[in-house]
């Protein structure tokens, strides 16, 4: 029984900050319909951005190293939203979005090989500049934890760094979806996601609305991986192992779904953590792709699929 | 308002638009009636710049509409109701209507707008929470509607508004926008298959027969006219 709250708490902590990763792939995804293969590689970088800033930046002398990783980790998304941003213009832009009407199979061959090429760039580039050596963002909350005791003899142990992440995920969560749901500018996006002709018919600039999506899709994906880096040590081809994820996590709560991307996330964080109760630990991510399966098999649209036909 | 001269346009090499020149002047209601493939839509994604033109002229006021990006163009003041409506359907209604209202005259206008629409096409107020998705082919095709008025327009496009719409429900369509011409004077331009009700509707008219504009006049005189009784109107 304590095994099992302490996997279930363990599993919403991490579960959290992959639905956040999740989410930004799922805005790119939704929005653009491009399949970005570099967004694993953005967020390697969004890692290395705040590692960097945490300690070379001198925010490790300025805030100490409880609060100091965090703001770290929270300037490096702006950062990586202004990185993604020029990725769009200079390169995404020529191969998506209204320019793709003329294209065969409306650009999709040419986003594939361009966002793998710049996944390749980024990755060597990354060991080129960064190194082979295992970083980390090390703060003494990943080794501390907090108690919470449930009764006489069953307490379970949340580990500070991740109870804070988590924390830090849900409230970013939060304000996204109150920015796709309420302003005008989500509102933008929703339509240029629907129907990009009729949104132009409103005088809804397509290309800049796939921009920002781009850009802050990149931000946020940025920041989890930030908040990741607080307990996994990574390295330039970090990327290939959570793109995967991402992706399943995507598919999982329905292609197109900004939200639904962070349940996809969510569930996956679960799953893996659960598994281990029942699986040796090196088979946590066959868990998650048999669960994947599973639910695609019962539900092929994903949580929360559209129902309605994109026309 | 809307000049159109010598507008040759086409889908890669094959042309559909064979120099067709149009005028709209400002307060009428113009009709563009014609045959399936004609080339309406395609004057109306040009007028828009969805499309390339080949070669002609497009003025809008005195804007010269082919060097504004087609995103700018609402803005100038040209509300394009599209074929098939194009409702945002996993928007609701009322995200729906704000989307038309994006336009600066849309945003200045938005209450007194909102409440004109929802006057002349009640059935918008009741379902203003609903997903644009789960509306029926008229509702969205009101809506459709409705978003183009949303955005203050000077002139209001109108793409095929009774397609795959129940004869009922395309006649109470047409009596509204006649009831809307009249109670705000907005300029029409209106696309339809529908001769018959298209040339009623409006006070000036147009037929496009395989790109090119073969006949030109008054409704009077087109629905008087031999060629249009007989092959249109089934007289």
């Amino acid at each position: 029984m304590e095994a099992f709250l302490q996997a279930l708490a363990a599993g919403l902590l991490i579960g959290a900050v992959y639905g956040l990763m999740c989410v930004g792939l799922g805005l790119i995804f939704g929005v653009m319909r491009v399949i970005n293969f570099a967004h694993g590689d953005f967020m390697m970088l969004g890692m290395y951005t705040a590692f960097y800033l945490f300690t070379a930046a001198g925010i490790q002398a300025l805030f100490g190293n409880a609060v100091g990783p965090f703001v770290a980790i929270l300037l490096a998304g702006p950062m990586l939203a202004i990185f993604g941003y020029f990725v769009h213009l200079t390169l995404i832009s020529h191969v998506s979005g209204t320019r793709t009407a003329s294209l065969e199979g409306e650009g999709h061959y040419a986003q594939l090989i361009l966002t793998l090429g710049i996944a390749l760039i980024l990755q060597n580039g990354g060991l080129l500049i960064f190194g082979s050596v295992l970083a980390s963002i090390r703060t003494p909350l990943s080794s501390s934890a907090w108690e919470l005791a449930l009764s006489q003899d069953i307490s379970v142990f949340l580990n500070k760094a991740r109870g804070i992440d988590a924390i830090v995920s849900l409230v970013i969560m939060t304000l996204l979806s109150l920015l796709i749901t309420r302003s005008r500018i989500g509102k933008s996006l929703r339509a240029a996601a629907d129907n990009p002709t009729a949104a132009t018919y409103m005088g809804i600039d397509v290309d800049r609305a796939h921009r920002v999506a781009f850009a802050l899709g990149s931000g946020i994906t940025a920041i989890a991986g930030g908040l990741l880096a607080t307990n996994y040590p990574f390295h330039p081809f970090v990327g290939l192992e959570y793109v995967i994820v991402m992706y399943a996590g995507v598919v999982l709560g329905g292609m197109g779904s900004i939200i639904g991307a962070f349940w996809g996330g969510m569930t996956i964080g679960l799953v893996q953590q659960m598994s281990t109760l029942i699986l040796p630990t090196q088979l946590q991510n066959a868990a998650i792709f048999v669960v994947f399966l599973l639910i695609i098999f019962f539900r092929p649209q994903g949580f929360f699929g559209r129902m309605v036909e994109r026309t | 308002m809307l000049r159109i001269e010598g507008l040759s346009a086409g889908y890669s090499a094959k042309p559909v638009l064979n120099d067709v020149s149009i005028r709209v002047d400002a307060g009428q209601f113009v009709a563009i009636v014609g045959p399936n493939g004609a080339g309406k839509t395609t004057l109306f994604k040009t007028i828009s710049g969805i499309l390339q033109p080949n070669g002609g002229r497009i003025m809008f006021g005195d804007a010269d509409l082919l060097a504004v990006p087609p995103a700018q163009r609402p803005h100038l003041g040209i509300a394009h109701v599209p074929e098939g409506r194009q409702v945002f359907p996993s928007l609701t209604v009322m995200e729906n209507l704000e989307m038309g209202a994006l336009t600066e005259s849309g945003r200045r206008d938005w209450k007194q707008n909102i409440e004109r629409i929802f006057e002349w096409l009640p059935v918008l107020a009741e379902r203003r929470a609903q997903f644009a998705g789960t509306l029926s082919g008229g509702q969205q095709q009101m809506l459709a509607i409705g978003r183009g008025l949303a955005s203050s327009p000077k002139l209001l496009m109108l793409d095929e508004p009774s397609m795959g719409l129940a004869p009922s429900t395309a006649d109470f369509i047409f009596d509204r926008l006649i009831d809307i011409r009249r109670q705000s004077g907005l300029t029409m331009l209106l696309v339809e298959q529908r001769v018959a009700e298209a040339l009623e509707s409006a006070d000036h008219g147009y037929v496009l027969e395989a790109g090119r504009v073969v006949l030109e006049g008054s409704n009077e005189a087109l629905r008087a006219d031999d060629r249009v009784r007989k092959a249109y109107l089934g007289m």
